[in-house]
């Protein structure tokens, strides 16, 4: 295995995040540093779902996907280095004022220009859940307990290459039992801390599952992609079957389903209610060409891909699916900045439009952390086989039939 | 028996012969034929060269004309037949129209799948001439048969008959209609 595509990840991801800091020097530190939560979401959020993919495929005890869960395992190795990346955000919380990226850590910002969050009754009554220490150790718990579901799950899949021991896929089975609710969780609690709060008088119950439906998708996207890569590379040639592609295209359909099935439900919820309280939130998502970011999530994070998605010859035809996931992904990058980056206001207190500086340091921010992630996955993908070869149900996997 | 018989069937030992019988049956151009077996056997629908399944197309338009049913419902109910002011809502919106859209999509796509698939099988059918084969018991249990239909084109009996012996089949005999 070559190590070229490894070190290009990094150069890409070093010289993106590079080109992301000296943004600071245009855009100013509040600006690039929400630009780069954009990309801690997008990535995380992928990471999230492939380690969630391993849980599940655990818990159903299943066979279709068990080559591909090694290719999961390996995109899991991406968690130690989003804390990393992650850090920042935190420390610069602590340094100047606090409100660096959450409005609510510093009690002198102005809300609204008439109060400021210390006397706003909206953050006393949250202030129990919304202050820096406890989100400080609860963002770094909710990536220890990442780190740590994946190394178990890891290290025991690993181990049976080796010994090719039964009793690894009973420890995984055991990890997905406990593991499963642990992700939920902590994928929820990261959800409402690091993109719901930014606009924290806002509350909406479907939050988290709205981002596990992303981390889902981002997960069977890249999924998809890496198949196919390590298909055109030879790895997987006798091992990818067409129906391991409709399988997985089947699933892609189905969280497409879901994360409109989540967004919509939002959507509707607070319409019909007409709460203030909860209006303003799609109030200033209608502002200037956000408007047209909105409609584009309906169309193109939703109908687009289901109809793509409801053929059997898209889903199994290799250039098809291919051009499918990407666009899965890139609608999901756009997805993450109609959370966070209306955040980002003018001196009026209206959202900054969607094309703008800020979008740009959104995508380097992408670029940065993603080209980090890819060499974290490079880095782990020599150091096993290519398929979990002893794995009991490798055998039905690999002659995968519908 | 004023009718002609209905086609000749013949019996195989293994999934392995049955697929490589399948397959020059196929090659020999016939289309009305079947391969009857007591468990799925993968990869018979290639070695038999049929196509995907065309219930698809019956569950797509079941869900397009279950949407639009719940839309021009729901606009012909709250938007012109009897209006309500409810909450300051216009009288007719597609959010409020998309649940109940939504659920009929579904039912229509279900009702369309099933639908669909009954009549492309041909069901209901409660009698089929393979039936009067003697084998057909054993084709429950561990015997596969090949069934080529008088309908089909290239049928023909001498031929047919010389064909399914030469592919290995074994009690090749002419079923009544």
């Amino acid at each position: 295995m070559s190590k070229f595509p490894a070190t290009q990840a990094l150069t890409v991801g070093l010289a993106a995040t590079a080109v992301t800091a000296a943004g600071i020097l245009v855009s100013g530190a509040h600006v690039v540093a929400t630009a780069w939560l954009v990309g801690i979401g997008f990535w995380t959020a992928a990471a999230i779902g492939m380690l969630m993919m391993i849980l599940i495929h655990h818990i159903f005890d299943a066979s279709w996907s068990t080559a591909l869960r090694r290719q999961f395992e390996h995109g899991t190795a991406a968690f130690p280095w989003l804390l990393l990346l992650f850090l920042p955000l935190i420390i610069g919380s602590y340094a100047g004022k606090g409100d660096l990226v959450w409005p609510w850590m510093n009690p002198a910002h102005e809300v609204h220009g008439a109060i400021t969050v210390r006397t706003d009754l909206l953050y006393e009554k949250k202030s129990a859940f919304l202050n820096v220490p406890l989100f400080t150790i609860l963002s770094i718990g909710f990536f220890a307990l990442w780190i740590w579901v994946s190394a178990r799950l890891r290290h025991a899949s690993f181990a049976q290459d080796a010994d090719g021991d039964a009793k690894w896929t009973r420890r995984n089975g055991f990890t997905s039992g406990f593991g499963i609710p642990i992700v939920a969780l902590t994928l929820t609690g990261a959800a409402i801390y690091w993109f719901k709060s930014l606009e924290y008088h806002w509350f909406s119950t479907m939050y988290g599952v709205w981002y596990f439906a992303n981390c889902m998708r981002a997960a069977l996207a890249l999924g998809v992609i890496i198949m196919l890569w390590l298909y055109g590379r030879g790895d997987y040639r006798g091992i990818l079957k067409t129906d391991h592609l409709w399988a997985i295209g089947q699933l892609m359909l189905t969280f497409t389903v879901f994360w409109a099935y989540i967004s919509f439900s939002q959507y509707f919820l607070i319409w019909n209610a007409n709460v203030p309280e909860e209006t303003f939130w799609y109030n200033i998502r209608e502002y200037g060409d956000w408007w047209y970011v909105s409609l584009f999530l309906v169309f193109g994070n939703f109908l687009l891909p289901f109809l793509l998605l409801l053929s059997y010859r898209f889903k199994v035809t290799h250039a098809a699916i291919r051009w499918i996931a990407y666009l899965i992904l890139f609608v999901i990058f756009v997805d993450i900045c109609y959370n966070i980056l209306p955040a980002l206001q003018d001196a009026k207190g209206n959202p900054q439009p969607f094309l703008s500086l800020n979008l740009l340091w959104s995508a380097t921010s992408v670029a940065g952390v993603g080209g980090i992630c890819v060499w974290a996955y490079m880095r782990s993908l020599p150091k096993t086989k290519i398929i979990p070869i002893r794995d009991p149900r490798i055998g039905e996997c690999l002659s995968h039939h519908e | 028996m004023a009718e002609k018989p209905f086609g000749l069937v013949a019996t195989f030992d293994s999934t392995g012969a049955l697929m490589r019988a399948a397959v020059q049956v196929r090659d020999a151009g016939y289309r009305k034929w079947d391969c009857i077996t007591p468990f799925p056997v993968h990869g018979i629908d290639q070695a038999m060269g049929l196509g995907r399944s065309r219930v698809p197309r019956f569950s797509l338009a079941g869900g397009v004309t279950g949407f639009f049913t719940g839309m021009c419902m729901i606009f012909y109910m709250n938007g012109f037949d009897y209006r309500l002011s409810v909450g300051g809502k216009p009288f007719f919106s597609p959010l409020f129209a998309f649940p109940i859209s939504y659920e009929l999509t579904i039912l229509f796509t279900a009702f369309a799948t099933i639908g669909g698939m009954f009549y492309l099988n041909g069901l209901p059918m409660h009698y089929h001439p393979v039936l009067n084969y003697p084998n057909i018991r054993k084709a429950t249990d561990n015997r596969f048969l090949i069934v080529i239909e008088r309908a089909d084109p290239r049928f023909d009996e001498a031929a047919t008959r010389a064909l399914l012996e030469r592919v290995g089949g074994a009690d090749i005999e002419e079923v009544e209609a």
